[in-house]
C-alpha cells in the first residue's frame, strides 16, 4: 500500500506555514503549555534533518523539549487527539500543520495513531524514545519496515500511552475495485511446493515436558540486540557465497554489505565491523574482493578507531582486523596533520597496514608527510610491496625536506630494479649540497647518457661548488657517458695561462675543474686516462698532486677489485 | 557528559542505525529527482496535445523521465508519486517547483482517471513510459476509470506501475473503523493481504512489509490461540493458507519460547512471505524449486531499500527456513529454525493429514529433534499444541465427534483441549463447543483427517 495522498478536507488548502508560525488556537494556560510541548517535540524531531545529532542546536531543542514536557504534564496527564493535520487537547487545537512533509500529526494519523497520552512525571527515557521514533519517521527516507504505531508498540512505554486504529485505510473519494481482477490470486506456488518432504523417523510418544529456563534463555539469546551483528554477518556470508557461485549479482551483495557497514558504524559495533572485514578479506583475490573492499572503505571507521584506542601506540587485534576497511586517504589526511605521538603511531600502523592494497594512494601522498613517517611508509612498501619500492622512492624525491630526499636518492642508487634516474636531475640543483651530491652519486651508479648534459651544466655553471660535490659530479659524468667525458675532462685537465685563463673566468673555477677532471679521469677506463692524471700531477701544486695520487691509488684499487 | 549530551549520543546512534545506507544528501537527491520526474511526466502529458506519444519529439523527455525514475528506484526501491491538489510528493518528500505550470496540472491530469497517486515498483523503459503517457492523456473510461487504466497498463506489460485512488483526510471527521479484535475478520484480512503480496511480487513489485507487520501485530493482540487461526480457513489459495498457518504456528512457538514482541513481529512477516521465492525461480531453477526458493525469497527481501534489524532477521529466516539443524552449512538462525519447525508441521499436516494423525506427525518431528530441527523446538511445539493438536479429529464418548479448535491451554490442560462439534454425516463443524477440561466426556480414539 502506498502512502495515501491526504489533504485537509473542507479547507482545501495546503499552504506551507513556517514551523515557527504555527497557528494554534489554544486559549487556556494548559492548552498553551501543550502547544509549547508539541511544538518543541516537532521541532526536535525535525532538527535531525538539518543538524548532526551532536550539534549544540540539537542540545538546545532537547532542553526545550524536556522543559516543555514537564510543564505540559505538571497539572495532570496530557491527552492529545490526533487529527490529520492537527493535534487537539481538550477541544483546543495545540498543533496545526497542513504540509504533509512537515506535519507531525499527519504522519501519526496516517500510521493509524489516534490518541497520545502523557502521564505526569513521564520519565526522560520515555520522552527520548518517543522523540527517537518521531525523528526516525521524520528523517528517514527509506523507512518502509515500521511505522510509528509498530515502533511505539515495540518500545513498550509505560508513561506514554497511545491508541491506534487497526487496518486503517483512509477514506477514498471515489472508490472503485481498481485491481480486483489482479487480486484474484493469479500468482501461486508451484504444484507440489515444499516437496519432497524430509524423511522423518518413527514417531516418539508425546508428553508435556517442561523446557528448562536456561535452555529457553539460550534460545532467546539470538533475539538480543547484541546478537544482531552475528545474524547480519551470517546473511552477508551467504550472499557472498551466492555471488561466488553466480547466483546473485555482486551489486546486490555489495549494497547489503555497505548498508551493514553503515549500521555497524552508527552503532559503534567493532566486532561486527571486524567480522565484515574478515568476510571481505577472506574472499579469493580478484576483482570481486577488490570491489567489495573498496566499497566497504569508510573514513568513519577511522574516526571510531581513533575515538576508542586511547593513548596506546599499538592497535588492539580486534581493531587491526578493521584496517582493510579504512581507506588510506583518510588515514594519510590525518597523518599529515596529527601532532600527538600516540595517535600518530596508531595512524602510521594503519597506513602501513594498507600496503599493498592501497600502495598507490600512499605513494601519491608521501610528499606531504614528515620525514620519519614518509621513511617508515617507504620501508613498509619495500617490505610488503617490493615492486612499488622504486615508485615510492621516486615520489619521495619530491619531498620538501632534505632528509627524505637523500634517503630516497641513496635507496634508489642501491635499488636492484628499474628506476627512472631522470627524476634525480632537478635535485642536482637543490639548495642543499648533500642532496646535490647524493643526486650525483645516484646518477653515477644508475644514470644513463642523458644525464651527461645536466651533470656538465651543474659542474661548469654553478658557483661555490665544493670539491666534494665536484668529485661526485665528475665521477658521474665519466660514468654516464665515457666517450663524451674523455675530451671534456681532458680539456679541463689542461693547465691554462694568461688569456686562456681569463677567458675561462676565475682561477678558482679553473682550479675546481682541473680537480674535477682528475676525479673524472680516474673513473674513465683505459691507460690514457691514467696518463693524463699523471701529466696533471707533474704540473700541479702540492694539494692537487696529492689528489692525483689518491685518485690513481683508488683507480688501481678498483681495478684490482674488478680482477 | 551531561544528561542532554548522553541523549544526543543515544539519539545519534539510533538515527544512524535507522538510516544506515542513507546519507544526508539522500532527501535532497530524492527531492531533485522527484521534481524532475513530476516535471517530465506533466510535460509529456502536455506534449500529447501536439504530438502522438510515438513522435520523435517525445524521445528526449521520455529518456529524461526514464533516467530520473531509474535513479529514484535505485535510491528508494518503490517510488510513490502522490498528488495533493497542486502539490506533488515523492515518497513523502515534496517536489517544490510549484512555479512550473505544467507540473501544477499533474494532479488534475491524474484526477481525470480517479488517480491520486502512482507507485513505480521498477524502472520503466521508453515503451512503457509512452504507454503510460498515452493512457493518461486518453479520455478516461466512463465507469471505473482507474481500473480501466490499470488494466491497460497491465496488458501493456507495465504492471509494475500501481495506481492509487484519491484519498481525503477529513478534519475531525475521517471515517475509520472501530478497533477490531475479531480473529475471524483478521484472518480473512490476512489471507487477502498475503494474496495481494504474492500478486504484487509476481508483478515485479517490491515487498511492502508494513501492512504485513500491522497484521501480525493484530494477530498477536487478538491472541494467537484463538480458534479461527487453527480451524479450517476460509476459501483461499493453498499457498496463502499455508503462509498464514505457518505464521500462526511460528507465532505460537515464539510465544512459548518467550520471545520479545519485536522479534515475533519480524518472525510473523517472515512466515507470511517465506515461500514467495517460488515466484522468482528461473526456468532452470524450477527443476529443483525446493533447493532454490528459500534464497530467491531472500533476494526479494534484499530488493527492499534500507537496512534494519527487522529486515535482516527476516532475510536470514527466509533464507534458512529449510536448513537442517545439523547442516554442514551451520545451524540456522533462530528465525530460520522456528520457521523450519512450523513449516514442516504445517506441510506434514497438509500432505499426510488425511492418512495419519497430527499427534503422530508431531511425534516424528520430535524424534528428529537435534538432526533436522533445533533440539528443543519440537518439544516446545508439542507443549504448545497439546496431546491433540488443533485440527485433530476426535471420537468422543457417547459417539460424539469433535475437532480440536485451539492449542493447549497450559500444562494442566495439555491433553484436554477445546473442541468444536462435528456433524457425523457431513463432518462439517457445528456451532457446538466441547471443552474436555470439564470432564463430562473423554476421548475414545484419535482419527486421521
Amino acid at each position: 500500500m502506498a502512502p495515501p495522498q491526504g489533504r485537509p478536507g473542507g479547507s482545501g488548502s495546503a499552504e506551507e506555514p513556517a514551523e515557527a508560525a504555527l497557528e494554534t488556537k489554544a486559549a487556556t494556560a494548559a492548552g498553551r503549555a501543550a502547544a509549547a510541548f508539541v511544538g518543541a517535540l516537532s521541532k526536535a524531531a525535525r532538527s535531525f534533518t538539518l543538524y548532526d545529532p551532536s550539534n549544540a542546536v540539537v542540545k538546545g531543542f532537547l532542553a526545550d523539549y524536556r522543559a516543555a514536557a514537564a510543564a505540559a504534564t505538571a497539572e495532570g496527564a496530557l491527552v492529545l487527539l490526533v487529527r490529520p493535520f492537527q493535534l487537539v487537547r481538550a477541544g483546543e487545537v495545540v498543533y496545526e500543520e497542513a504540509d504533509r512533509e512537515r506535519s507531525l500529526s499527519f504522519r501519526l494519523f496516517r500510521d493509524g495513531l489516534r490518541r497520545l497520552s502523557f502521564e505526569p512525571g513521564v520519565p526522560w527515557e520515555e520522552l527520548l524514545r518517543l522523540l527517537e521514533i518521531l525523528a526516525i519517521r521524520s528523517t528517514g527516507v527509506r523507512q518502509q519496515e515500521d511505522d510509528s504505531v509498530t515502533l511505539l508498540r515495540k518500545a513498550e512505554l509505560q508513561a506514554i500511552g497511545f491508541e491506534a486504529v487497526e487496518g486503517f485505510v483512509p477514506e477514498e473519494e471515489s472508490p472503485e475495485p481498481v485491481e480486483a481482477s489482479r487480486v484474484s490470486a493469479e500468482a501461486s506456488a508451484p504444484q507440489g511446493f515444499d516437496t519432497p518432504f524430509p524423511r522423518l523417523p518413527p514417531p516418539a510418544e508425546l508428553s508435556h515436558e517442561p523446557i528448562p529456563e536456561e535452555a529457553l534463555a539460550a534460545l532467546r539469546e539470538e533475539e538480543r540486540p547484541e546478537s544482531f551483528g552475528r545474524v547480519a554477518l551470517g546473511v552477508a556470508a551467504a550472499l557472498l557465497r551466492e555471488v561466488a557461485r553466480k547466483g546473485l549479482p555482486a551489486a546486490d551483495a555489495r549494497r547489503f554489505l555497505v548498508e551493514a557497514r553503515d549500521y555497524f558504524v552508527a552503532d559503534g559495533s567493532f566486532g561486527a565491523l571486524a567480522g565484515l572485514a574478515d568476510l571481505a578479506t577472506r574472499l579469493p583475490g580478484g576483482a570481486l574482493r577488490d570491489e567489495i573492499l573498496r566499497s566497504l572503505g569508510d573514513v568513519r571507521i577511522l574516526d571510531l578507531i581513533l575515538a576508542s584506542h586511547g593513548e596506546t601506540r599499538e592497535l588492539p587485534p580486534a581493531v587491526a582486523r578493521l584496517l582493510p576497511l579504512v581507506p588510506a586517504e583518510g588515514v594519510l589526511d590525518l597523518l599529515a596533520s596529527e601532532k600527538r605521538p600516540a595517535r600518530k603511531a596508531v595512524l602510521l600502523r594503519m597506513a602501513e597496514a594498507r600496503v599493498p592494497a592501497e600502495t598507490g594512494a600512499i605513494v601519491a601522498r608521501l610528499g606531504g608527510l614528515d620525514a620519519a613517517t614518509a621513511g617508515a611508509l617507504v620501508r613498509a612498501i619495500s617490505a610488503r610491496d617490493p615492486a612499488k619500492t622504486a615508485a615510492a622512492l621516486e615520489a619521495l624525491l619530491e619531498h620538501p625536506e632534505d632528509g627524505p630526499r637523500i634517503f630516497a636518492l641513496e635507496a634508489l642508487a642501491a635499488h636492484p630494479g628499474e628506476i627512472e634516474a631522470q627524476k634525480a636531475f632537478p635535485l642536482l640543483r637543490a639548495d642543499a649540497e648533500a642532496v646535490r651530491i647524493a643526486a650525483a652519486r645516484l646518477l653515477e651508479r644508475r644514470g644513463e647518457a642523458d644525464a651527461f648534459d645536466p651533470l656538465q651544466e651543474q659542474l661548469t655553471r654553478r658557483r661555490g661548488t665544493s670539491r666534494a660535490e665536484a668529485d661526485a659530479l665528475a665521477r658521474a659524468l665519466a660514468t654516464v657517458h665515457p666517450v663524451r667525458a674523455g675530451p671534456v675532462l681532458g680539456e679541463w685537465a689542461r693547465a691554462r695561462r694568461g688569456v686562456l685563463r681569463r677567458a675561462l673566468g676565475s682561477g678558482d673555477r679553473e682550479e675546481l675543474l682541473r680537480w674535477a677532471a682528475v676525479t673524472g679521469l680516474g673513473a674513465l677506463p683505459g691507460a690514457d686516462a691514467a696518463r693524463r692524471i699523471e701529466e696533471v700531477a707533474e704540473h700541479a701544486d702540492e694539494e692537487l698532486r696529492r689528489h692525483c695520487r689518491a685518485v690513481l691509488a683508488r683507480r688501481r684499487k678498483e681495478a684490482a677489485g674488478r680482477g | 557528559m551531561d544528561e542532554l549530551e548522553r541523549a544526543q549520543s543515544s539519539l545519534g546512534r539510533a538515527l544512524g542505525r535507522a538510516r544506515a545506507g542513507e546519507d544526508r544528501e539522500l532527501a535532497q537527491r530524492v527531492r531533485e529527482l522527484g521534481e524532475q520526474l513530476s516535471r517530465m511526466l506533466s510535460g509529456l502529458l502536455a506534449l500529447t496535445k501536439l504530438h502522438d506519444p510515438s513522435n520523435r519529439a517525445f524521445d528526449a523527455p521520455v529518456a529524461e523521465l526514464a533516467h530520473a525514475l531509474s535513479a529514484l528506484v535505485d535510491l528508494l526501491g518503490t517510488v510513490h508519486l502522490v498528488t495533493v491538489e497542486d502539490q506533488v510528493y515523492v515518497n513523502d518528500v515534496r517536489a517544490r517547483d510549484e512555479g512550473n505550470v505544467a507540473k501544477r496540472d499533474l494532479g488534475g491530469a491524474l484526477r481525470r482517471h480517479n488517480v491520486g497517486g502512482i507507485s513505480f515498483h521498477a524502472p520503466l523503459d521508453s515503451r512503457a513510459i509512452r504507454l503510460l503517457v498515452a493512457e493518461l492523456a486518453a479520455n478516461p473510461a466512463p465507469e471505473g476509470p482507474r481500473a480501466s487504466l490499470a488494466a491497460a497498463l497491465r496488458e501493456g506489460e507495465a504492471g509494475t506501475v500501481e495506481l492509487h485512488g484519491i484519498f481525503r483526510f477529513q478534519q475531525g471527521r475521517t471515517a475509520e473503523r472501530a478497533v477490531q479484535r475479531d480473529p475471524g475478520e483478521l484472518l480473512a484480512r490476512m489471507l487477502a493481504l498475503v494474496t495481494e503480496t504474492w500478486n504484487n511480487l509476481s508483478a515485479g513489485r517490491a515487498l511492502n512489509p508494513l501492512p504485513l507487520r500491522r497484521a501480525v501485530v493484530e494477530m498477536i493482540d487478538a491472541g494467537i490461540e484463538a480458534p479461527p487461526f487453527w480451524l479450517a480457513y476460509p476459501e483461499a489459495p493453498v499457498h496463502v493458507v499455508h503462509a498464514v498457518q505457518v505464521c500462526a504456528t511460528a507465532q505460537l512457538l515464539g510465544k512459548a519460547a518467550g520471545l520479545h514482541l519485536a522479534f515475533l513481529q519480524d518472525l510473523g512477516i517472515a512466515a507470511l512471505t517465506h515461500d514467495a521465492g517460488y515466484l522468482g525461480l528461473s526456468p532452470d531453477e524450477a527443476e529443483a524449486p525446493l533447493a532454490r526458493h528459500a534464497f530467491e525469497g531472500a533476494r526479494m527481501v534484499i530488493r527492499q531499500r534500507g537496512f534494519s534489524e527487522a529486515k535482516v532477521r527476516r532475510l536470514r529466516a527466509v533464507m534458512e527456513h529449510h536448513r537442517d539443524h545439523s547442516s554442514p552449512e551451520g545451524t540456522p538462525s533462530l528465525g530460520g529454525a522456528l520457521l523450519r519447525v512450523a513449516e514442516d508441521y504445517v506441510n506434514a499436516v497438509r500432505l499426510y493429514g488425511e492418512r495419519t494423525t497430527r499427534a503422530r506427525i508431531l511425534g516424528a518431528m520430535l524424534a528428529a529433534a537435534g538432526r533436522l530441527y533445533h533440539p528443543i523446538l519440537p518439544q516446545l511445539l508439542v507443549n504448545a499444541l497439546g496431546r491433540h493438536p488443533p485440527g485433530t479429529l476426535l471420537e468422543l464418548e457417547g459417539g460424539l465427534l469433535g475437532r480440536v479448535a485451539a492449542p493447549a491451554r497450559g500444562p494442566e490442560l495439555w491433553d484436554r483441549p477445546l473442541l468444536r462439534g462435528i456433524d457425523p454425516a457431513t463432518r462439517a463443524l457445528t456451532g457446538e463447543w466441547i471443552d474436555l477440561a470439564r470432564g463430562t466426556t473423554g476421548v475414545v480414539r484419535v482419527l486421521p483427517g
